[in-house]
């Protein structure tokens, strides 16, 4: 092992050298590329071939549709993308708190009987449970459980993703409220304040800006999702999209796509700025 | 309640019997056993690791206890039920060396949290929302201008220098006028013109009848009070009066603590060639001060 090279003196080590663990995480990333590949068909000389047909896809869409009919259609399903995007976040929001309230763990427990820790830990685990259960759940397929339910239209997807969004945000605001600095809620908890006290003047006023931030993310990342939720027919820009693609109406797909990435871009720009105002 | 009126001046207030406590198996208290009378002053001195924060938590029940016993005001802490509990701790005050006060709240609100222990949900729930500037109380304004920080009511409490947030810290303790003042070096971060108006405020609330119990990093405070307890690796090693600490006393105290060598070969303390406390804006904010 030690040779007489390993003792040269200056930087390195940047390259980890031979060992077995490492070895092996590499064979089994290795594999799992073969396996992949091999399972999706995936094939480079198969995509360049497909040059051609995306060539010609692309150019019928220009020029783009640019008619007043079609505008009108692509402001319609953009105001819709993006009224369902923040209505989704902010109900969300407001399931997530209370839930992640109930999901965050009292540190303050020195000393506490055994039925005491048990009778806070359930509450604890169902809210989580909850969360896990909205949040692994993909918005797409809330989507399709709510048209199901409810019938085509923007509100079983909005539905859907204020039950995401709630999922999300509450894994995060409990995290937030977690791994605030503990000292000044002890300091609180030790003056005799309740356990709600001290999470409403302790924790919640450091997790605040937190949460204003996640939320605003939460808020791009669904108006990223309601575009494609309307390919299920649960309402936004996505379900002119499809109509059109299908109707092979490549030149209007070229606009409403166009004003998609606009919003998008808009948003992000703008949640992103006032989340850079928040860190300080 | 700690201290009823008619043993106000007699009495224990607290009661440590062989109180051990343990951190991943290792020792922070070992069988301490010793009592505070109520009305007392008592300086805790000892080496950074000496065990002066755990005890200072064992009477908060802020931390578990290994073994033995602690009475407080005739009950015993550890086996109190939460509302027990909690109406013992509204008797409790509590100034720590980072101040921990909640940096994003006003120093108003920070200053009223010492009455908050007292209210019920719905009242709490009210007091939450109505904001910082809106639900001060008389006794709160009162407090802070005793401090000399009523222009600072509003200010969120990171934008104030560590002294003026000590200060908060101290009007939050006014707020709630407690029995009992725990101070866990309350000096160790602030600059010496705080230091004094600090000890000033505790020492008159100790003549009004609060016990106070102080833990000092700095010897010649420690000096001043009629009792200084000194802890040596979790046990008792000094109980006596001031007077009795000699240096030969001290230097076994503080023997291999390096911090203490070094000052005392600078006899010249690092914050007394400040003048006043413009001259020294300490950690702002947060948990910016490591813990001693
Ligand atoms: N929360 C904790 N977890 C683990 N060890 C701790 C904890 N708090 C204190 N200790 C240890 O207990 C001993 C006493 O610490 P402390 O009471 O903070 O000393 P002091 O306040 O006198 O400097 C130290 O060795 C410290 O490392
Ligand atoms: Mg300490």
């Amino acid at each position: 092992m030690a040779s007489p090279r390993t003792e040269r003196p200056g930087i390195g080590g940047a390259v980890p050298r031979f060992s077995w663990k490492i070895s092996i995480a590499v064979l089994v990333v290795l594999g799992l590329t073969g396996y992949s590949v091999a399972g999706t068909d995936f094939n480079i000389v198969e995509l360049l071939r497909g040059t051609g047909p995306a060539e010609r896809f692309v150019s019928e869409m220009f020029p783009p549709d640019l008619s007043a009919a079609t505008l009108q259609a692509t402001g319609t399903g953009i105001v819709e993308t993006f009224q369902m995007s923040f209505l989704g976040a902010l109900l969300g929001a407001v399931v997530a708190f209370p839930l992640s309230a109930l999901g965050t763990q009292e540190i303050a427990t020195a000393g506490a009987s055994r039925s005491e820790r048990l009778l806070r830990a359930v509450p604890y685990h169902l809210s989580r449970m909850l969360l896990n259960v909205f949040r692994s759940v993909p918005d797409i397929l809330w989507a399709l459980v709510f048209v199901v339910a409810l019938g085509l239209g923007p509100f079983p997807g909005t539905l859907a993703l204020a039950v995401h969004s709630a999922g999300v945000l509450g894994k995060l605001y409990s995290e937030t409220l977690e791994a605030v600095p503990s000292r000044p809620v002890e300091a609180l908890a030790a003056t005799g304040a309740s356990d709600f006290q001290a999470f409403l003047f302790g924790r919640l006023p450091q997790a605040m800006s937190g949460f204003t931030s996640l939320t605003l993310y939460q808020w791009e990342c669904n108006i990223r999702s309601a575009t494609i939720l309307g390919f299920v027919g649960a309402g936004g820009i996505g379900q002119e999209i499809l109509i059109s693609m299908n109707l092979f109406d490549y030149p209007k797909v070229a606009t409403l796509v166009g004003a998609t990435i606009i919003v998008v871009l808009l948003v992000d720009r703008f949640s992103a700025a006032i989340r850079r105002r928040l860190a300080y | 309640m700690i201290s009823s009126p008619n043993n106000k001046s007699s009495g224990r207030v607290i009661l440590l019997e062989d109180v051990s406590v343990r951190f991943d198996g290792v020792a922070a208290l070992s069988d301490m056993t010793f009592e505070i009378e109520a009305g007392e002053q008592l300086a805790v001195i000892g080496t950074s690791g000496a065990g002066k924060s755990t005890l200072f938590r064992v009477l908060t029940r802020s931390v578990a206890l290994g073994s033995g016993r602690v009475t407080i005001g005739g009950q015993d802490l550890y086996s109190l039920s939460r509302r027990r509990l909690n109406g013992l701790r509204r008797r409790i005050g509590t100034i720590y060396q980072a101040y921990n006060l909640v940096p994003q709240l006003s120093a108003g609100v920070n200053a009223s949290l010492g009455e908050v222990g007292g209210m019920g949900s719905l009242r709490t729930l009210r007091a939450f929302l109505t904001g910082p500037d809106a639900g001060l109380s008389e006794r709160v304004r009162a407090a802070l201008e005793e401090i000399g920080l009523a222009d600072k009511a509003g200010v969120r409490t990171a934008d104030l220098s560590g002294g003026q947030q000590q200060r908060v810290a101290v009007a939050r303790l006014l707020v709630q006028r407690p029995d009992l003042i725990l101070a866990d070096e309350p000096f160790a971060a602030v600059d010496p013109v705080t230091t004094e108006r600090v000890l000033e405020t505790l020492l008159h609330l100790n003549s009004e009848g609060a016990t106070l119990v102080l833990n000092l990093h700095d010897v010649e405070i420690a000096r001043r009070f009629p009792r200084v307890v000194a802890l040596r690796e979790g046990r008792v090693v000094f109980d006596g009066p001031s007077e009795r600490l000699t240096e030969d006393e001290l230097a076994s105290i503080y023997a291999g603590d390096p911090s203490r060598e070094e000052s005392a070969r600078n006899p010249d303390p690092p914050f007394a060639r400040h003048g006043n406390e413009g001259a020294i804006r300490l950690t702002e904010g947060r948990d910016g001060v490591s813990s001693h």
